[in-house]
Protein backbone atom coordinates (compact mmCIF):
# COMPACT_ATOMS: atom_id res chain seq x y z
CA UNK A 1 0.00 0.00 0.00
CA UNK A 2 1.21 3.49 -0.84
CA UNK A 3 1.22 5.92 2.09
CA UNK A 4 0.31 9.58 2.14
CA UNK A 5 3.81 10.45 3.42
CA UNK A 6 5.25 9.11 0.14
CA UNK A 7 3.44 11.66 -2.02
CA UNK A 8 5.94 14.09 -3.53
CA UNK A 9 5.40 17.80 -4.10
CA UNK A 10 8.34 18.29 -6.44
CA UNK A 11 9.83 16.78 -9.56
CA UNK A 12 6.37 16.16 -11.00
CA UNK A 13 5.86 15.63 -14.71
CA UNK A 14 2.19 16.44 -15.31
CA UNK A 15 1.54 13.69 -17.85
CA UNK A 16 -0.65 14.89 -20.72
CA UNK A 17 -3.64 12.75 -21.57
CA UNK A 18 -5.35 12.31 -24.94
CA UNK A 19 -8.90 12.46 -23.62
CA UNK A 20 -8.12 15.54 -21.54
CA UNK A 21 -6.45 17.27 -24.48
CA UNK A 22 -9.27 16.39 -26.87
CA UNK A 23 -12.41 16.42 -24.72
CA UNK A 24 -11.87 18.30 -21.46
CA UNK A 25 -8.82 20.56 -21.85
CA UNK A 26 -9.99 22.42 -18.73
CA UNK A 27 -8.77 19.48 -16.65
CA UNK A 28 -5.17 20.27 -17.68
CA UNK A 29 -5.47 24.03 -17.11
CA UNK A 30 -7.16 23.33 -13.76
CA UNK A 31 -4.35 20.98 -12.73
CA UNK A 32 -1.65 23.56 -13.45
CA UNK A 33 -3.70 26.32 -11.78
CA UNK A 34 -4.08 24.21 -8.62
CA UNK A 35 -0.45 23.05 -8.65
CA UNK A 36 0.72 26.68 -8.90
CA UNK A 37 -1.31 27.66 -5.84
CA UNK A 38 -0.24 24.61 -3.86
CA UNK A 39 3.47 25.23 -4.55
CA UNK A 40 3.85 21.96 -6.43
CA UNK A 41 7.04 21.83 -8.49
CA UNK A 42 5.89 20.45 -11.87
CA UNK A 43 6.69 20.42 -15.56
CA UNK A 44 4.57 19.94 -18.69
CA UNK A 45 6.54 18.63 -21.66
CA UNK A 46 5.72 19.35 -25.29
CA UNK A 47 7.72 16.26 -26.25
CA UNK A 48 5.72 13.76 -24.19
CA UNK A 49 3.39 11.54 -26.19
CA UNK A 50 0.22 9.77 -25.15
CA UNK A 51 0.51 6.50 -23.26
CA UNK A 52 -1.26 4.49 -26.05
CA UNK A 53 -3.77 3.23 -23.44
CA UNK A 54 -6.75 3.90 -25.65
CA UNK A 55 -5.27 1.76 -28.43
CA UNK A 56 -4.03 -0.84 -25.96
CA UNK A 57 -7.43 -1.43 -24.36
CA UNK A 58 -9.11 -1.36 -27.76
CA UNK A 59 -6.98 -4.51 -28.35
CA UNK A 60 -5.00 -2.84 -31.12
CA UNK A 61 -1.75 -1.80 -29.45
CA UNK A 62 0.52 -4.58 -28.22
CA UNK A 63 2.36 -4.55 -24.89
CA UNK A 64 5.85 -4.30 -26.45
CA UNK A 65 5.00 -1.17 -28.48
CA UNK A 66 3.20 0.37 -25.52
CA UNK A 67 6.21 -0.26 -23.29
CA UNK A 68 8.63 1.22 -25.85
CA UNK A 69 6.51 4.38 -26.12
CA UNK A 70 6.43 4.56 -22.30
CA UNK A 71 10.23 4.21 -22.15
CA UNK A 72 10.52 7.23 -24.46
CA UNK A 73 8.27 9.26 -22.14
CA UNK A 74 10.23 8.09 -19.09
CA UNK A 75 13.43 9.36 -20.72
CA UNK A 76 11.78 12.77 -21.27
CA UNK A 77 10.73 12.89 -17.60
CA UNK A 78 14.22 12.00 -16.36
CA UNK A 79 16.05 14.26 -18.82
CA UNK A 80 14.07 17.25 -17.55
CA UNK A 81 14.56 16.35 -13.90
CA UNK A 82 10.87 15.60 -13.30
CA UNK A 83 10.79 11.84 -12.67
CA UNK A 84 7.51 11.73 -10.71
CA UNK A 85 5.06 10.96 -13.49
CA UNK A 86 1.64 12.22 -12.45
CA UNK A 87 -1.43 11.59 -14.54
CA UNK A 88 -4.89 13.12 -14.85
CA UNK A 89 -6.23 9.84 -16.23
CA UNK A 90 -6.45 6.47 -14.54
CA UNK A 91 -5.56 4.52 -17.68
CA UNK A 92 -2.37 6.56 -18.23
CA UNK A 93 -1.52 5.78 -14.60
CA UNK A 94 -2.01 2.03 -15.01
CA UNK A 95 -0.31 1.80 -18.41
CA UNK A 96 2.80 3.69 -17.25
CA UNK A 97 3.14 1.65 -14.05
CA UNK A 98 2.92 -1.64 -15.92
CA UNK A 99 5.44 -0.46 -18.52
CA UNK A 100 7.87 0.59 -15.81
CA UNK A 101 7.46 -2.71 -14.04
CA UNK A 102 8.22 -4.62 -17.26
CA UNK A 103 11.26 -2.46 -18.01
CA UNK A 104 12.61 -3.11 -14.52
CA UNK A 105 11.79 -6.78 -14.17
CA UNK A 106 11.76 -8.27 -17.67
CA UNK A 107 15.29 -8.32 -19.04
CA UNK A 108 14.21 -9.59 -22.47
CA UNK A 109 11.78 -6.70 -22.94
CA UNK A 110 14.25 -4.10 -21.66
CA UNK A 111 17.02 -5.41 -23.90
CA UNK A 112 14.73 -5.56 -26.92
CA UNK A 113 13.48 -1.98 -26.44
CA UNK A 114 16.95 -0.62 -25.72
CA UNK A 115 18.29 -2.34 -28.84
CA UNK A 116 15.57 -0.60 -30.89
CA UNK A 117 16.63 2.75 -29.40
CA UNK A 118 20.31 2.05 -29.98
CA UNK A 119 19.83 0.92 -33.55
CA UNK A 120 17.78 4.02 -34.34
CA UNK A 121 20.40 6.30 -32.78
CA UNK A 122 18.10 7.24 -29.88
CA UNK A 123 20.76 6.65 -27.24
CA UNK A 124 19.17 9.26 -24.97
CA UNK A 125 16.06 7.09 -24.69
CA UNK A 126 17.82 3.97 -23.41
CA UNK A 127 16.21 2.73 -20.20
CA UNK A 128 18.53 1.82 -17.35
CA UNK A 129 17.08 -0.84 -15.05
CA UNK A 130 15.45 0.62 -11.91
CA UNK A 131 16.10 4.20 -13.03
CA UNK A 132 12.42 4.70 -12.21
CA UNK A 133 10.42 2.79 -9.64
CA UNK A 134 6.97 1.48 -10.61
CA UNK A 135 5.55 2.54 -7.23
CA UNK A 136 7.53 5.58 -6.09
CA UNK A 137 7.62 7.44 -9.42
CA UNK A 138 3.99 7.12 -10.52
CA UNK A 139 1.07 9.14 -9.19
CA UNK A 140 -2.38 10.37 -10.05
CA UNK A 141 -3.22 14.06 -9.50
CA UNK A 142 -5.76 13.09 -6.85
CA UNK A 143 -2.90 11.66 -4.78
CA UNK A 144 -1.01 14.94 -5.03
CA UNK A 145 -4.14 16.78 -3.84
CA UNK A 146 -4.57 14.24 -1.05
CA UNK A 147 -1.14 15.22 0.23
CA UNK A 148 -2.26 18.87 0.32
CA UNK A 149 -5.74 18.69 1.84
CA UNK A 150 -4.91 21.01 4.74
CA UNK A 151 -3.63 23.64 2.35
CA UNK A 152 -6.56 23.19 -0.03
CA UNK A 153 -8.99 23.57 2.88
CA UNK A 154 -7.20 26.71 4.06
CA UNK A 155 -7.16 28.28 0.58
CA UNK A 156 -10.70 27.28 -0.35
CA UNK A 157 -12.73 30.34 -1.37
CA UNK A 158 -16.12 28.71 -1.87
CA UNK A 159 -18.76 27.75 0.65
CA UNK A 160 -19.56 24.18 -0.37
CA UNK A 161 -21.65 23.45 2.71
CA UNK A 162 -24.76 21.51 1.81
CA UNK A 163 -23.39 20.50 -1.60
CA UNK A 164 -23.97 16.76 -1.86
CA UNK A 165 -20.95 15.17 -3.55
CA UNK A 166 -20.34 11.60 -4.72
CA UNK A 167 -17.01 10.19 -5.85
CA UNK A 168 -16.36 7.87 -8.77
CA UNK A 169 -12.91 6.39 -8.27
CA UNK A 170 -11.75 5.21 -11.67
CA UNK A 171 -11.28 1.45 -12.12
CA UNK A 172 -7.84 1.68 -13.72
CA UNK A 173 -6.53 3.58 -10.71
CA UNK A 174 -7.60 1.22 -7.93
CA UNK A 175 -8.44 -2.14 -9.49
CA UNK A 176 -5.35 -2.84 -11.63
CA UNK A 177 -2.44 -2.01 -9.30
CA UNK A 178 -4.54 -2.49 -6.17
CA UNK A 179 -1.51 -3.04 -3.94
CA UNK A 180 -0.38 0.53 -4.62
CA UNK A 181 -3.61 2.33 -3.74
CA UNK A 182 -3.55 4.81 -0.88
CA UNK A 183 -6.10 3.24 1.46
CA UNK A 184 -8.41 0.30 0.97
CA UNK A 185 -8.91 -0.59 -2.73
CA UNK A 186 -12.32 -2.06 -1.88
CA UNK A 187 -13.43 1.37 -0.72
CA UNK A 188 -11.05 4.09 -1.91
CA UNK A 189 -11.56 7.47 -0.23
CA UNK A 190 -9.14 9.75 -2.07
CA UNK A 191 -11.68 11.92 -3.88
CA UNK A 192 -13.97 11.95 -0.82
CA UNK A 193 -11.16 13.20 1.42
CA UNK A 194 -10.18 16.02 -0.94
CA UNK A 195 -13.84 17.04 -1.37
CA UNK A 196 -14.38 17.00 2.40
CA UNK A 197 -11.40 19.31 2.91
CA UNK A 198 -13.44 21.97 1.08
CA UNK A 199 -16.47 21.47 3.27
CA UNK A 200 -18.71 19.52 0.91
CA UNK A 201 -21.32 17.09 2.16
CA UNK A 202 -19.84 13.82 0.84
CA UNK A 203 -22.09 10.81 0.30
CA UNK A 204 -20.10 8.11 2.06
CA UNK A 205 -21.59 5.14 0.22
CA UNK A 206 -24.09 4.69 -2.56
CA UNK A 207 -25.28 1.55 -4.27
CA UNK A 208 -23.03 0.67 -7.22
CA UNK A 209 -20.24 2.87 -5.90
CA UNK A 210 -17.64 0.45 -7.30
CA UNK A 211 -19.42 -0.19 -10.61
CA UNK A 212 -17.42 0.74 -13.70
CA UNK A 213 -18.50 3.82 -15.67
CA UNK A 214 -19.65 1.71 -18.61
CA UNK A 215 -17.31 3.12 -21.27
CA UNK A 216 -15.38 -0.14 -21.45
CA UNK A 217 -13.19 1.20 -24.28
CA UNK A 218 -14.59 -0.63 -27.33
CA UNK A 219 -17.82 -1.44 -25.45
CA UNK A 220 -19.25 2.03 -26.02
CA UNK A 221 -18.98 1.35 -29.73
CA UNK A 222 -19.45 -2.40 -30.22
CA UNK A 223 -21.92 -2.99 -27.37
CA UNK A 224 -23.47 0.46 -27.00
CA UNK A 225 -26.70 -0.79 -25.41
CA UNK A 226 -24.91 -2.65 -22.60
CA UNK A 227 -22.48 0.20 -22.12
CA UNK A 228 -25.33 2.65 -21.53
CA UNK A 229 -27.21 0.20 -19.28
CA UNK A 230 -24.20 0.11 -16.94
CA UNK A 231 -23.95 3.90 -16.87
CA UNK A 232 -27.70 4.22 -16.37
CA UNK A 233 -27.56 1.83 -13.37
CA UNK A 234 -24.96 4.00 -11.67
CA UNK A 235 -26.71 7.26 -12.49
CA UNK A 236 -29.90 5.85 -10.98
CA UNK A 237 -28.13 4.96 -7.74
CA UNK A 238 -26.68 8.48 -7.61
CA UNK A 239 -30.13 9.92 -8.19
CA UNK A 240 -31.39 7.90 -5.20
CA UNK A 241 -28.51 9.25 -3.13
CA UNK A 242 -29.66 12.79 -3.96
CA UNK A 243 -26.37 14.25 -5.10
CA UNK A 244 -25.55 17.63 -6.63
CA UNK A 245 -22.07 16.91 -7.95
CA UNK A 246 -20.24 13.80 -9.13
CA UNK A 247 -16.44 13.98 -8.98
CA UNK A 248 -14.21 12.05 -11.39
CA UNK A 249 -10.53 11.25 -11.77
CA UNK A 250 -10.53 9.96 -15.35
CA UNK A 251 -11.56 11.80 -18.53
CA UNK A 252 -12.95 8.62 -20.08
CA UNK A 253 -15.33 8.17 -17.12
CA UNK A 254 -16.17 11.86 -17.38
CA UNK A 255 -17.09 11.44 -21.05
CA UNK A 256 -19.29 8.50 -20.14
CA UNK A 257 -21.16 10.39 -17.42
CA UNK A 258 -21.12 13.99 -18.57
CA UNK A 259 -21.45 13.50 -22.33
CA UNK A 260 -23.81 10.52 -22.07
CA UNK A 261 -26.02 11.75 -19.22
CA UNK A 262 -28.28 13.72 -21.65
CA UNK A 263 -28.28 10.71 -24.03
CA UNK A 264 -29.37 8.38 -21.22
CA UNK A 265 -32.03 10.85 -20.08
CA UNK A 266 -33.46 10.75 -23.59
CA UNK A 267 -33.13 7.02 -24.24
CA UNK A 268 -34.20 5.79 -20.78
CA UNK A 269 -36.85 8.46 -20.22
CA UNK A 270 -35.37 9.82 -17.03
CA UNK A 271 -33.92 13.06 -15.66
CA UNK A 272 -30.85 13.76 -13.54
CA UNK A 273 -30.27 16.87 -11.52
CA UNK A 274 -26.52 16.74 -10.96
CA UNK A 275 -23.34 17.87 -12.67
CA UNK A 276 -19.87 16.44 -13.24
CA UNK A 277 -16.31 17.59 -12.87
CA UNK A 278 -12.81 16.18 -12.56
CA UNK A 279 -11.09 16.44 -9.18
CA UNK A 280 -8.59 18.92 -10.71
CA UNK A 281 -11.44 21.16 -11.86
CA UNK A 282 -13.01 20.95 -8.41
CA UNK A 283 -9.80 21.89 -6.59
CA UNK A 284 -9.04 24.71 -9.05
CA UNK A 285 -12.58 26.07 -8.60
CA UNK A 286 -12.21 25.91 -4.82
CA UNK A 287 -8.91 27.80 -5.06
CA UNK A 288 -10.49 30.63 -7.04
CA UNK A 289 -10.15 29.60 -10.69
CA UNK A 290 -12.41 31.14 -13.32
CA UNK A 291 -15.05 28.52 -14.23
CA UNK A 292 -14.71 29.21 -17.96
CA UNK A 293 -11.19 30.54 -18.53
CA UNK A 294 -9.45 27.99 -16.28
CA UNK A 295 -11.83 25.13 -15.49
CA UNK A 296 -13.19 25.05 -19.03
CA UNK A 297 -16.70 24.10 -17.91
CA UNK A 298 -18.01 25.42 -21.23
CA UNK A 299 -16.79 22.20 -22.85
CA UNK A 300 -19.06 20.03 -20.69
CA UNK A 301 -22.28 18.53 -22.00
CA UNK A 302 -24.20 18.84 -18.72
CA UNK A 303 -24.27 22.58 -18.16
CA UNK A 304 -22.94 23.80 -14.82
CA UNK A 305 -24.39 27.32 -14.86
CA UNK A 306 -27.16 26.69 -12.29
CA UNK A 307 -24.84 24.69 -10.04
CA UNK A 308 -22.15 27.39 -10.12
CA UNK A 309 -24.72 30.14 -9.51
CA UNK A 310 -25.93 28.27 -6.43
CA UNK A 311 -22.46 28.44 -4.83
CA UNK A 312 -21.63 31.30 -2.52
CA UNK B 1 10.39 -9.43 -43.34
CA UNK B 2 6.79 -8.53 -42.67
CA UNK B 3 6.00 -11.97 -41.29
CA UNK B 4 9.17 -11.83 -39.16
CA UNK B 5 8.12 -8.53 -37.61
CA UNK B 6 4.59 -9.64 -36.90
CA UNK B 7 5.89 -12.85 -35.40
CA UNK B 8 8.03 -10.80 -33.03
CA UNK B 9 4.98 -8.97 -31.70
CA UNK B 10 2.89 -12.13 -31.60
CA UNK B 11 5.69 -13.85 -29.72
CA UNK B 12 5.40 -11.38 -26.87
CA UNK B 13 1.61 -11.18 -26.89
CA UNK B 14 0.92 -14.80 -27.75
CA UNK B 15 3.96 -16.95 -26.97
CA UNK B 16 4.13 -20.33 -28.64
CA UNK B 17 2.86 -22.81 -26.07
CA UNK B 18 0.94 -26.05 -26.01
CA UNK B 19 -1.94 -24.93 -23.86
CA UNK B 20 -4.09 -21.85 -23.41
CA UNK B 21 -3.10 -21.67 -19.74
CA UNK B 22 0.60 -21.53 -20.68
CA UNK B 23 -0.06 -18.86 -23.32
CA UNK B 24 -1.93 -16.79 -20.74
CA UNK B 25 0.83 -17.18 -18.16
CA UNK B 26 3.63 -16.27 -20.55
CA UNK B 27 1.92 -13.43 -22.43
CA UNK B 28 3.37 -10.00 -21.78
CA UNK B 29 -0.19 -8.74 -21.30
CA UNK B 30 -0.72 -10.68 -18.07
CA UNK B 31 0.77 -10.22 -14.60
CA UNK B 32 3.88 -12.28 -13.83
CA UNK B 33 2.13 -14.03 -10.98
CA UNK B 34 -1.29 -14.51 -12.57
CA UNK B 35 -3.09 -17.25 -10.62
CA UNK B 36 -4.95 -18.98 -13.43
CA UNK B 37 -3.66 -22.38 -12.22
CA UNK B 38 -5.16 -21.63 -8.84
CA UNK B 39 -8.67 -20.74 -10.05
CA UNK B 40 -11.16 -22.66 -7.87
CA UNK B 41 -14.20 -21.61 -9.90
CA UNK B 42 -15.66 -19.70 -6.94
CA UNK B 43 -17.39 -17.22 -9.24
CA UNK B 44 -16.34 -14.06 -7.39
CA UNK B 45 -15.38 -12.68 -10.80
CA UNK B 46 -18.81 -13.28 -12.31
CA UNK B 47 -20.57 -11.97 -9.21
CA UNK B 48 -18.62 -8.69 -9.53
CA UNK B 49 -18.71 -8.34 -13.31
CA UNK B 50 -20.71 -5.50 -14.92
CA UNK B 51 -20.87 -7.40 -18.23
CA UNK B 52 -22.25 -10.48 -16.44
CA UNK B 53 -24.89 -8.30 -14.80
CA UNK B 54 -26.27 -7.10 -18.12
CA UNK B 55 -25.32 -9.81 -20.65
CA UNK B 56 -24.61 -13.56 -20.89
CA UNK B 57 -20.89 -12.96 -20.37
CA UNK B 58 -19.50 -15.16 -17.59
CA UNK B 59 -15.81 -14.71 -16.71
CA UNK B 60 -15.79 -17.81 -14.50
CA UNK B 61 -16.98 -19.86 -17.48
CA UNK B 62 -14.42 -18.25 -19.81
CA UNK B 63 -11.60 -19.13 -17.39
CA UNK B 64 -12.96 -22.69 -17.10
CA UNK B 65 -12.80 -23.09 -20.86
CA UNK B 66 -9.23 -21.78 -20.87
CA UNK B 67 -8.27 -24.25 -18.13
CA UNK B 68 -9.85 -27.03 -20.18
CA UNK B 69 -7.76 -25.89 -23.17
CA UNK B 70 -10.91 -25.29 -25.19
CA UNK B 71 -9.56 -23.25 -28.11
CA UNK B 72 -13.09 -22.68 -29.43
CA UNK B 73 -13.41 -19.95 -26.78
CA UNK B 74 -11.51 -17.56 -29.07
CA UNK B 75 -14.29 -17.90 -31.65
CA UNK B 76 -16.98 -17.14 -29.10
CA UNK B 77 -18.21 -13.57 -29.55
CA UNK B 78 -18.94 -13.40 -25.82
CA UNK B 79 -15.28 -12.59 -25.11
CA UNK B 80 -15.92 -9.19 -26.72
CA UNK B 81 -18.27 -8.24 -23.87
CA UNK B 82 -15.61 -7.61 -21.19
CA UNK B 83 -15.28 -3.96 -20.08
CA UNK B 84 -11.64 -4.31 -18.97
CA UNK B 85 -12.71 -2.72 -15.68
CA UNK B 86 -10.53 -5.18 -13.72
CA UNK B 87 -13.12 -5.71 -10.98
CA UNK B 88 -12.54 -9.47 -11.33
CA UNK B 89 -8.79 -8.84 -11.12
CA UNK B 90 -9.28 -6.95 -7.85
CA UNK B 91 -11.72 -9.45 -6.33
CA UNK B 92 -10.15 -12.81 -7.27
CA UNK B 93 -9.01 -14.53 -4.05
CA UNK B 94 -6.46 -16.59 -6.03
CA UNK B 95 -4.82 -13.72 -7.87
CA UNK B 96 -6.26 -14.73 -11.20
CA UNK B 97 -7.30 -12.02 -13.65
CA UNK B 98 -10.11 -12.96 -16.04
CA UNK B 99 -9.82 -9.45 -17.47
CA UNK B 100 -6.22 -10.13 -18.53
CA UNK B 101 -7.12 -13.65 -19.70
CA UNK B 102 -9.73 -12.16 -22.04
CA UNK B 103 -7.19 -9.68 -23.40
CA UNK B 104 -5.02 -12.62 -24.43
CA UNK B 105 -8.00 -14.47 -25.90
CA UNK B 106 -8.91 -11.43 -27.99
CA UNK B 107 -5.32 -11.22 -29.27
CA UNK B 108 -5.45 -14.91 -30.19
CA UNK B 109 -8.76 -14.27 -31.89
CA UNK B 110 -7.38 -11.30 -33.84
CA UNK B 111 -4.31 -13.30 -34.87
CA UNK B 112 -6.65 -15.93 -36.30
CA UNK B 113 -8.49 -13.29 -38.28
CA UNK B 114 -11.56 -13.62 -36.09
CA UNK B 115 -13.36 -10.61 -34.71
CA UNK B 116 -11.47 -8.11 -36.88
CA UNK B 117 -14.70 -6.16 -37.18
CA UNK B 118 -14.32 -5.29 -33.49
CA UNK B 119 -11.08 -3.39 -34.06
CA UNK B 120 -11.04 -2.37 -37.72
CA UNK B 121 -12.33 1.10 -36.86
CA UNK B 122 -8.94 1.68 -35.23
CA UNK B 123 -6.67 0.68 -38.07
CA UNK B 124 -5.66 4.29 -38.78
CA UNK B 125 -5.10 5.02 -35.09
CA UNK B 126 -1.39 4.11 -35.24
CA UNK B 127 -0.69 6.51 -38.09
CA UNK B 128 -2.45 9.37 -36.31
CA UNK B 129 -0.59 8.54 -33.12
CA UNK B 130 2.77 8.50 -34.91
CA UNK B 131 1.97 11.83 -36.59
CA UNK B 132 0.50 13.68 -33.59
CA UNK B 133 1.97 11.85 -30.60
CA UNK B 134 -1.57 11.92 -29.27
CA UNK B 135 -4.29 9.31 -29.42
CA UNK B 136 -7.52 10.41 -31.01
CA UNK B 137 -10.84 8.65 -31.17
CA UNK B 138 -11.33 6.77 -34.43
CA UNK B 139 -13.63 8.39 -37.02
CA UNK B 140 -16.34 5.73 -36.67
CA UNK B 141 -16.37 6.17 -32.92
CA UNK B 142 -16.47 9.93 -33.34
CA UNK B 143 -19.34 9.56 -35.77
CA UNK B 144 -21.28 7.70 -33.11
CA UNK B 145 -20.53 10.48 -30.62
CA UNK B 146 -21.65 13.03 -33.19
CA UNK B 147 -24.92 11.12 -33.57
CA UNK B 148 -25.32 10.85 -29.79
CA UNK B 149 -24.43 14.37 -28.72
CA UNK B 150 -25.93 17.75 -29.41
CA UNK B 151 -24.70 20.37 -31.84
CA UNK B 152 -22.86 22.23 -29.07
CA UNK B 153 -20.38 19.34 -28.70
CA UNK B 154 -19.66 19.30 -32.42
CA UNK B 155 -19.07 23.06 -32.39
CA UNK B 156 -16.66 22.61 -29.46
CA UNK B 157 -14.74 19.93 -31.37
CA UNK B 158 -14.48 22.21 -34.40
CA UNK B 159 -13.16 25.02 -32.20
CA UNK B 160 -10.89 22.89 -30.03
CA UNK B 161 -7.72 24.84 -30.86
CA UNK B 162 -9.38 28.15 -29.96
CA UNK B 163 -10.77 26.67 -26.73
CA UNK B 164 -7.33 25.36 -25.78
CA UNK B 165 -5.77 28.69 -26.58
CA UNK B 166 -8.27 30.49 -24.31
CA UNK B 167 -7.29 28.07 -21.54
CA UNK B 168 -3.66 29.02 -22.24
CA UNK B 169 -2.79 25.50 -23.35
CA UNK B 170 -0.33 24.73 -26.13
CA UNK B 171 -1.00 22.75 -29.30
CA UNK B 172 -2.16 19.14 -28.98
CA UNK B 173 0.48 17.83 -31.38
CA UNK B 174 3.80 17.04 -29.73
CA UNK B 175 6.92 19.02 -30.66
CA UNK B 176 8.57 17.75 -33.80
CA UNK B 177 11.97 16.45 -32.84
CA UNK B 178 13.34 16.11 -36.34
CA UNK B 179 13.61 12.35 -36.50
CA UNK B 180 10.09 11.07 -35.98
CA UNK B 181 10.96 9.00 -32.95
CA UNK B 182 7.51 7.57 -32.42
CA UNK B 183 7.09 6.35 -35.99
CA UNK B 184 10.51 4.73 -35.96
CA UNK B 185 9.85 3.05 -32.60
CA UNK B 186 6.54 1.63 -33.83
CA UNK B 187 8.12 0.48 -37.08
CA UNK B 188 10.85 -1.33 -35.19
CA UNK B 189 8.52 -3.06 -32.74
CA UNK B 190 6.58 -4.42 -35.73
CA UNK B 191 3.41 -2.47 -34.90
CA UNK B 192 2.79 -1.10 -38.39
CA UNK B 193 3.50 -4.39 -40.16
CA UNK B 194 0.96 -6.10 -37.94
CA UNK B 195 -1.68 -3.49 -38.73
CA UNK B 196 -1.00 -3.90 -42.45
CA UNK B 197 -1.48 -7.65 -42.11
CA UNK B 198 -4.75 -7.19 -40.23
CA UNK B 199 -5.97 -4.71 -42.85
CA UNK B 200 -5.18 -7.21 -45.59
CA UNK B 201 -7.11 -9.92 -43.78
CA UNK B 202 -10.06 -7.66 -43.18
CA UNK B 203 -10.24 -6.80 -46.89
CA UNK B 204 -10.11 -10.50 -47.74
CA UNK B 205 -12.81 -11.17 -45.17
CA UNK B 206 -15.09 -8.56 -46.69
CA UNK B 207 -14.63 -10.12 -50.14
CA UNK B 208 -15.26 -13.63 -48.73
CA UNK B 209 -18.34 -12.43 -46.87
CA UNK B 210 -19.68 -10.76 -50.00
CA UNK B 211 -19.29 -13.99 -51.92
CA UNK B 212 -20.71 -16.00 -48.99
CA UNK B 213 -23.70 -13.66 -48.72
CA UNK B 214 -24.40 -14.15 -52.38
CA UNK B 215 -24.26 -17.90 -51.72
CA UNK B 216 -26.34 -17.51 -48.55
CA UNK B 217 -23.64 -18.36 -45.99
CA UNK B 218 -21.63 -15.72 -44.09
CA UNK B 219 -18.12 -16.56 -42.84
CA UNK B 220 -16.50 -15.43 -39.61
CA UNK B 221 -12.89 -16.70 -39.71
CA UNK B 222 -10.46 -15.09 -42.15
CA UNK B 223 -6.90 -16.16 -41.42
CA UNK B 224 -5.66 -17.23 -44.82
CA UNK B 225 -2.74 -19.24 -43.40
Amino acid sequence: MKHIEQIPNKGILLFKTCMVSNEYPGIESSSTYAFDRLDIDYFVSDEQSCCTGLGFYFDLFDQLSTTAIAARNFAIAKKNGYPNITTMCSTCYAINKKACSLLNKNEEVRTKINSIFKQAGFDDLIYEQNSLDQVDNFYHVVEIFLGKTKRIGALNRIDFSGVRVAAHHACHYYKIHYDDVIGNPENPQLIDTVAKSCGTDVVEWYEDRTLTCGAGFSQRHINRETSLKVTHAKLESLKSAGIDLMLHMCPNCQIQYDRYQPVIEKEFGTKYDFVHMHISQFVALALGADPDKVCGFGTHSVRLDDFLNSLK
Amino acid sequence: MIEEATEKISGYEIPECETLVEIVKKSLRTSDNIGIDRCMQCGACTASCPAARFTDYNPRQVVKRVMENDFSVIEDKIIWNCFYCYTCHLRCPRNNSPSQVVQVLRQLSINEGIGLDKIDMLFEYGNVFAEMGVSTLPPLYLQQMKNDFDKRWFEFKKNLDAVRSELELGPIKIRENGHHEIRIILEETGFFERIERLKKWQTQKRIQNKVAREMGNETYRTNPE
